[in-house]
C-alpha cells in the first residue's frame, strides 16, 4: 500500500495515509480452489481452480500453438455497465477489446440461464462449429474470472470434447498480441436483452 | 533461383533441396505467428481513431497539438492495481498552464478529470489516482492560457479497474465519507512553490461495480466537483469523473503567500458536499 502511496507523499507520512486507506485493501485467499460438481454459482470475480474436468487448460503457448487449428475462440467478458442517470453531456464510449476473431457473448458465462439465452447460447456453438462438437473451442475472459469456467463447463456437459479454458484471458493475450475491439454476438446479445 | 546455364544433375539436385528449404523456411516465418495476430501499426491506427473521436468529443473542433515540451505524463508502464493507478503530470512551461484534462482513452468514460489551475496554483505538477478498464492510451491535453491544446500520451497496462469494488463492502467503503486529509510539504517558503497532498474518503461508486453477492450494481456516486481555494485566491478547480479512483487523492502544487487557511469544498452527484480547512504550517520569509 506504501508503495502505491509513497509517490505522493514524504516517506514519513506513508504510514498514516497507509492506515487512512487501509480499508481498501482486499486480501485474496491462496488457498486451493476446488472444482464445483456443475455450474459455480458463487462471486464470478475470485481465485478460479487450476483444472477443468473434460476440457484442457491452456497457457498462452498452448492457445498460439491451437489457433492455427481456427478453434471458436469465445469470449464471455461482461459488457461495460452504463451508470444509472449517467449524465447525458458526458461522453460514454465503451469498448471491448479481444482476442482477432474471437466471438462475444457479454455474461455468457453466467451459472444460470433463462430458455432464450440457453437456446442461443447452444444454437450459435452448434453454428459456429458447423455441429462438430470435437472442434477446438476456447473459453477465456479476464483473470480471476468463472465465468470462462462456467462457459467452458456447460459445453463439456452438453458433450463438446473440444473444450479449452484459457484461464489468463485477454490480459495475458495482450502481453504479446495486439488486441482488436469486438462487437458483442448478435444474436446472443438479442437473447440476452429480451 | 532463375538459372539459365545447364549444370549437371547433382548440382540440380542441390538446388532442388535448398528451394525446398527455403520455402519450408518461408512458411515456416509465415504461419509462426499466429493467424489471428494483428499488426501493430494496424492495432496503432485503431487507437489513434479512437482518441480523434474522443478529441472530436471533448474539444469540438479546437485543435489539438501533439506536444513534447508542454506537459508530460508519468504513469506505470504495467500497473499494479487496476483501480488505483497513479498518474502524474508534469508541465515544465507552467506559467503559460490555464488547465489539464486526463482522459484514458479506452475507459467506457474516458474523461477522468478536468483540472483548472487559479492564480495560488503551481501548475508544474499534478498527482490523481485513476481506474483504468484495459490496456490503454492515456492522454493528458493541456489548455494553454492562449486557448490552445497540446497533448501527450503514455501507454498502460491494466485492467479491470472500472469494475473493482470500492472496498471490501459498500458499506465498508462509505465509512467516514467526506473525511479529508492534508498533507503539506515540509520547509514552506514565502512564494516558493510548495505542494500538498490531498486526500478524500470517498467510496467513488461508478455505477459499474456489481455486488457479489446481491449481483446487483452498487449505484453510482462520485465526487464531481472539487474546489481548493487559499486565502481568497483559488488554486484548483476540479471537474472528476468516475474514473477517478476510491478516496480521491490529489498532488498538486501552491505559491505560500501566507493569507488565510487552504479551504477544500468538495462534492459528489448524490448532493453530498463537504467543506474542510486546513491550515498552512508556518512559513519562512
Amino acid at each position: 500500500m506504501s508503495g502505491l502511496i509513497g509517490y505522493l507523499v514524504k516517506p514519513a507520512a506513508s504510514l498514516a495515509i497507509a492506515l487512512f486507506f487501509a480499508a481498501t485493501v482486499i486480501h485474496a485467499s491462496s488457498a486451493e480452489v476446488k472444482e464445483p460438481d456443475g455450474m459455480w454459482t458463487g462471486p464470478m470475480r475470485g481465485e478460479t481452480p487450476a483444472t477443468l474436468k473434460g476440457a484442457v487448460v491452456v497457457g498462452l503457448p498452448a492457445l498460439e500453438a491451437l489457433i492455427a487449428e481456427k478453434p471458436i475462440l469465445l469470449d464471455v467478458g461482461p459488457a461495460d455497465k452504463k451508470p444509472e442517470d449517467f449524465p447525458q453531456d458526458r461522453l460514454w464510449l465503451p469498448t471491448h477489446r479481444s482476442i482477432p476473431g474471437a466471438v462475444w457473448f457479454p455474461g455468457g458465462g453466467a451459472a444460470a440461464f433463462d430458455a432464450a439465452q440457453e437456446e442461443a447460447f447452444f444454437r450459435r456453438l452448434e453454428e459456429l462449429t458447423q455441429g462438430d462438437r470435437s472442434k477446438p473451442v476456447v473459453t477465456f475472459c479476464r483473470p480471476q474470472c468463472w465465468g470462462s469456467w462456467n462457459a467452458g463447463k456447460r459445453l463439456v456437459m452438453k458433450g463438446y470434447t473440444g473444450v479449452h479454458w484459457f484461464p489468463d484471458g485477454i490480459d495475458r493475450w495482450q502481453e504479446a498480441h495486439e488486441a482488436v475491439e469486438v462487437e458483442p454476438d448478435k444474436v446472443w446479445n438479442s437473447a440476452t436483452m429480451k | 533461383m532463375g538459372i539459365a546455364i545447364p549444370i549437371k544433375r547433382e548440382e540440380e539436385n542441390m538446388i532442388q533441396i535448398v528451394r525446398q528449404a527455403l520455402a519450408a523456411a518461408l512458411v515456416t516465418v509465415f504461419c509462426a505467428a499466429p493467424a489471428t495476430v494483428v499488426e501493430a501499426s494496424e492495432a496503432d491506427a485503431k487507437r489513434e481513431e479512437r482518441w480523434q473521436q474522443i478529441a472530436d468529443y471533448l474539444f469540438d473542433d479546437r485543435e489539438v497539438l501533439p506536444t513534447d515540451t508542454l506537459i508530460r505524463i508519468e504513469a506505470p508502464k504495467r500497473a499494479q492495481d487496476a483501480a488505483l493507478v497513479p498518474i502524474t503530470l508534469t508541465m515544465p512551461e507552467k506559467d503559460k498552464i490555464k488547465s489539464v484534462y486526463l482522459v484514458i482513452d479506452d475507459n467506457p468514460a474516458p474523461l477522468a478529470a478536468h483540472v483548472t489551475f487559479g492564480p495560488a496554483a503551481d501548475p508544474g505538477t499534478l498527482h490523481l489516482r485513476v481506474r483504468i478498464d484495459t490496456y490503454t492510451n492515456v492522454h493528458a491535453v493541456a489548455e494553454t492560457k492562449d486557448g490552445k491544446l497540446f497533448s501527450t500520451v503514455a501507454f498502460v497496462k491494466a485492467s479491470g479497474g472500472c469494475s473493482a469494488p470500492s472496498g471490501p463492502s459498500d458499506a465498508e467503503a462509505m465509512k467516514g465519507m467526506g473525511d479529508m486529509r492534508m498533507k503539506f510539504a515540509k520547509d514552506i517558503q514565502q512564494e516558493k512553490p510548495s505542494e500538498a497532498t490531498l486526500m478524500i474518503r470517498h467510496p467513488n461508486f461508478n455505477g459499474m461495480q456489481m455486488n457479489q453477492l446481491t449481483r446487483l450494481y452498487t449505484p453510482p456516486r462520485y465526487i464531481d466537483k472539487v474546489t481548493v481555494s487559499y486565502g481568497d485566491q483559488d488554486v484548483l478547480n476540479i471537474v472528476g469523473d468516475i474514473s477517478l479512483s476510491t478516496n480521491p487523492a490529489l498532488g498538486f502544487g501552491f505559491i505560500p503567500r501566507g493569507e488565510g487557511p487552504m479551504k477544500v469544498v468538495a462534492s459528489d452527484t448524490k448532493g453530498g458536499r463537504w467543506e474542510q480547512t486546513f491550515d498552512v504550517p508556518s512559513i519562512t520569509q
